[in-house]
């Protein structure tokens, strides 16, 4: 046992080890980019720590823009314990911030009723248009990757639609709707600042993804159906009634991303994509988490911080923040390089095997 | 004790002398080897001979693959020499070892299914880049083809190849690739009696010609049909190398096991009781073809049926329709005189089966997942380990440690990861979270598969206890020796139907060959 708990241990503070350095190095060579570009690397620096961190403003600017991070990355730990990989957590946001919208405009009653049933409908719409690509793998058995990646497509046209039609705000030219009633939109958290309560959903969230994973009987069918789906049919485990749950319950994680992103956010109304790329950004955190429901939160945290301190140093230093996709574009990059090594070392770390006869004959045939 | 085996007769005489027996094409001298918490080589020392065909024998988790693994430079060993031909070399990598004349097959098929053969040889780092010369690979097969009387043509595509031919166009490759010492890992693992056949007198002709072979195996029948010495290990450690032919099955079996084993076992004879599981004219008809052809059968109490057949005649089906996995086109299945409707897995087991699936790493266990998990498939939901859908995961590590000891699995911890463990370990895995909760029937396909002798004591002595708890027993096996120790009556299972049920006593080897080559006996 003391071993064993040794073992982990050691396996646990290796991958975080690796994580940080891979954050470490990316950074380090988005710096290379600025100070190639031309940039006196100093001032960046100053900017970039100002950026994220150096004023109340700005700090609140990172731990808010965490929050569709933390959610969107929770949604895909979900799925990839499941093995079901999708990657439809865009049209999920925009679709849930439709209803969000459409409840937050067009209904009028005190905020304690209001935000809640707001939210509710961001879940109900990131649940409805994963059931699409729930329905279609289970029943159809069209891969999700694709079906996700087509409805992504639809969901930024009809929200594009919706902006310029139904929902535009009157007497504009711009793609965007009325502003959001008050009374659906999160209370502050530190006033004068875009930080507001729907913060205290991270760890609220992050808890209860954890133990549902590690502690419950779906989570262990939602990681027996990922692991080994032939198997769990044989243990009376249902792959398709656990995998559609899965996707389902993505969905309601990506559908309350979406509802934050509109009623935690800084623009008044809803504009033409409001998913301002989250949706696949979140991925790249679980990725950096290593698909730790617990790790999400640092990794959030380090995405958060690239976002809004890139903008402060393109306003002042003049970098093009283009810089900053480049470093997520490396962390990704990094993380993925640093899983094989993971992977490699795990192996041959690992006793062998001992040989069974007979399994290729399945594989072979 | 006699050989019970049925299909190689006289094979053993065929075997020539090794040619050039004075040089020793691989010498390999207290070579030590550990893995975290596992010693898988103690100072093992072996000496393989130009020209002879070695043996290399030893349970699930002895040490074979390992010590062989550095033979082919896959690990470096942590102590020990070794010697190629009299030169004391260290093996740097696979590519290194290719270079020294040393080839290896390994279990698994490392081929490109949609690739012709001569591709598939074409492959080698030393081709690449630029399979301009594809033709010349392909002539060069053929001589070598004939050299050898291999029967391969290099232009044929390896996914329209049987088992059998696979397996030689790995040898083919290492051929090509200038090998004088040829490594295989269990390479009968999926290969038909008759293909073993032809693979047996290939490799003696490889022998004839000089070529030095090991040959990995925990099956005793075939070390006899081939080999002209054989080394067993056992923990890791060499427990001795000896003569094939001035030896014999039960002195290598307890060198193997370290104890005398019963190879054969003994059923209980028992008075069977009421009926457990009545089958009446079952039929699935899948594309137009029928896969189950009204099967027909009644099981009791205290009883074991067999059901024996050459692997594909419907044994998957018949399983998979037993328990709810694939519905009947026709027919009626009684659980316990109850007719049970539309089964599925689930209801099957809350009805008191248990099924011990033919793969198990395909469909009974999570290799991933820990061994706690494994044990616990089905029993996380129940109330006793689940309240409102959260696990009491200390009652389930409880329950899991009791099984582990009551088992005999061999695993430092309930935590470990299930793909950790060896071949024998995982079934007996199987076998505890089947029959630890106590079933009314025992679905077992291929109980014994790739498992070494001490762990298919342990099987057949499981199965036997749960029959004399009064457990009805459902045995399905392509092993003939199997059905016929263990069975009270034994149905022949062909293209889906079960000509003839016979009582054990009526039934020996030959009428059940006649019946499984698809012949009225």
């Amino acid at each position: 046992m003391i071993g064993n708990l040794h073992a982990r241990l050691a396996r646990i503070s290796l991958e975080f080890g690796l994580s940080v350095a891979v954050a470490v190095a990316a950074l380090a060579i988005g710096f290379i980019f600025i100070a190639a570009s031309g940039a006196s690397f100093g001032e960046a620096a100053e900017a970039f720590v100002e950026g994220g961190f150096g004023t109340r403003r700005n700090f609140a600017g990172t731990l808010s823009k965490m929050v569709p991070l933390v959610l969107v990355a929770l949604g895909w730990i979900v799925v990839f314990r499941a093995s079901r990989f999708h990657v439809g957590f865009q049209g999920q946001i925009l679709i849930g911030g439709l209803l969000v919208a459409i409840v937050a405009l067009e209904v009028s009653l005190p905020t304690v009723v209001h935000l809640p049933l707001a939210i509710l409908a961001g879940v109900v719409g990131g649940v409805l248009w994963a059931g699409i690509v729930a329905w279609l793998w289970a029943a159809r058995g069209v891969n999700e990757i694709l079906s996700t990646l087509l409805l992504n497509l639809v969901a930024i046209q009809v929200i594009s639609w919706v902006v310029r039609g139904p929902l535009q705000q009157p007497e504009t030219p711009l793609p965007q709707t009325s502003p959001l009633q008050e009374s659906s939109r999160w209370p502050d958290l530190l006033v004068d600042t875009s930080l507001k309560l729907d913060l205290l959903l991270i760890p609220f969230v992050v808890i209860a993804i954890g133990l549902l994973l590690a502690r419950t009987v779906f989570g262990f069918r939602v990681r027996l159906v990922g692991d080994n789906s032939n198997a769990a049919r044989f243990a009376g485990v249902s792959p398709e009634r656990t995998g559609v749950y899965a996707i389902l319950l993505s969905g309601a994680l990506a559908g309350l991303a979406g509802s934050s992103l509109l009623l935690a956010g800084d623009t008044p109304g809803m504009t033409d994509g409001f998913d301002g790329g989250y949706g696949f950004q979140g991925i790249a955190v679980a990725l950096l988490a290593r698909n730790s429901p617990w790790g999400v939160i640092p990794a959030a945290l380090l995405f958060a911080t690239l976002r809004q301190a890139g903008g402060v140093m393109e306003a002042t230093v003049g970098v093009s923040s283009a810089v900053v996709d480049v470093t997520q574009g490396i962390v990704i990059v990094l993380v993925l390089a640093a899983t094989s090594i993971l992977y490699f070392r795990a192996r041959a770390t690992e006793a062998p095997r001992a040989p069974i006869g007979r399994t290729e004959q399945a594989e072979a045939t | 004790m006699d050989n019970p085996d049925l299909t190689t007769g006289a094979v053993r005489d065929a075997i020539s002398e090794p040619a050039g027996p004075g040089q020793l094409a691989l010498r390999v001298v207290g070579i030590t080897k550990s893995f975290p918490g596992v010693l898988a080589n103690d100072r093992v020392s072996l000496d393989i001979r130009q020209g002879e065909i070695h043996g290399l024998l030893g349970e699930n988790g002895a040490g074979k693959t390992t010590l062989m693994n550095i033979v082919y430079g896959l690990y470096q060993p942590d102590g020990g020499r070794i010697e190629i031909k009299g030169q004391q070399t260290s093996i740097r990598s696979p590519q290194h070892a290719v270079e020294l004349g040393i080839g290896m097959a390994h279990q698994h098929f490392m081929l490109v299914p949609d690739m012709t053969v001569a591709e598939n040889v074409a492959l080698a780092p030393s081709e690449l880049p630029g399979l301009s010369n594809l033709p010349k690979v392909g002539r060069r097969l053929g001589e070598l083809s004939r050299q050898f009387g291999l029967g391969v043509e290099p232009n044929k595509v390896i996914d329209d190849l049987t088992l059998g031919a696979r397996q030689r166009v790995e040898i083919l490759k290492m051929l090509y690739r200038g090998a004088e010492l040829l490594i295989l890992d269990e390479p009968t693992a999926a290969l038909t009696p008759a293909e073993w056949e032809e693979l047996s007198a290939f490799l003696r002709s490889l022998a004839a010609q000089g070529k030095a072979v090991i040959f990995i195996t925990h099956k005793l029948d075939e070390l006899f049909g081939v080999a002209d010495r054989c080394t067993v290990l056992r923990d890791g450690a060499v427990v001795g190398t000896v003569s094939v032919a001035e030896t014999d099955k039960p002195t290598l079996a307890r060198m193997m096991v370290g104890r005398d084993v019963t190879l054969r076992v003994e059923r209980p004879r028992l008075e069977p009781g009421s009926p457990v599981l009545e089958v009446s004219e079952l039929t699935v008809i899948e594309d137009g073809r029928r896969v189950l052809d009204e099967i027909s059968f009644t099981l009791r109490e205290r009883e074991v049926l067999g059901v024996a057949g050459v692997g594909g005649n419907g044994q998957n089906e018949l399983v998979e329709t037993l328990i709810g996995l694939r519905t009947a086109t026709s027919g009626e299945i009684k659980i316990d005189g109850e007719h049970v409707g539309r089964l599925n897995p689930q209801t099957f087991t809350e009805r008191g089966g248990a099924v011990i699936p033919e793969d198990r790493h395909r469909q009974s266990l999570a290799l991933d997942l820990s061994l706690l998990d494994n044990l616990m498939m089905k029993e996380f939901g129940a109330p006793s380990f689940s309240r409102r859908g959260v696990i009491d995961f200390s009652k389930a590590r409880q329950h899991c440690e009791r099984l582990v000891s009551q088992f005999e699995i061999r695993a430092p911890g309930v935590d470990l990861r299930m793909g950790q463990l060896s071949g024998g370990n995982q079934q007996k895995a199987v076998l505890a979270r089947e029959l630890s909760r106590k079933p009314r029937l025992v679905i077992a396909a291929q109980p014994t598969r790739g498992l070494d002798v001490g762990a298919m004591e342990f099987v057949y002595q499981q199965l036997n206890e749960a029959k004399e708890a009064g457990d009805a027993i459902l045995l399905i096996s392509i092993e003939l020796d199997e059905i016929l120790s263990l069975s009270d009556h034994i149905a022949v299972i062909v293209d889906g139907r079960f000509p003839r049920i016979l009582a054990a006593e009526d039934a020996d080897s030959e009428t059940i060959g006649l019946l499984m080559a698809g012949e009225e006996a």
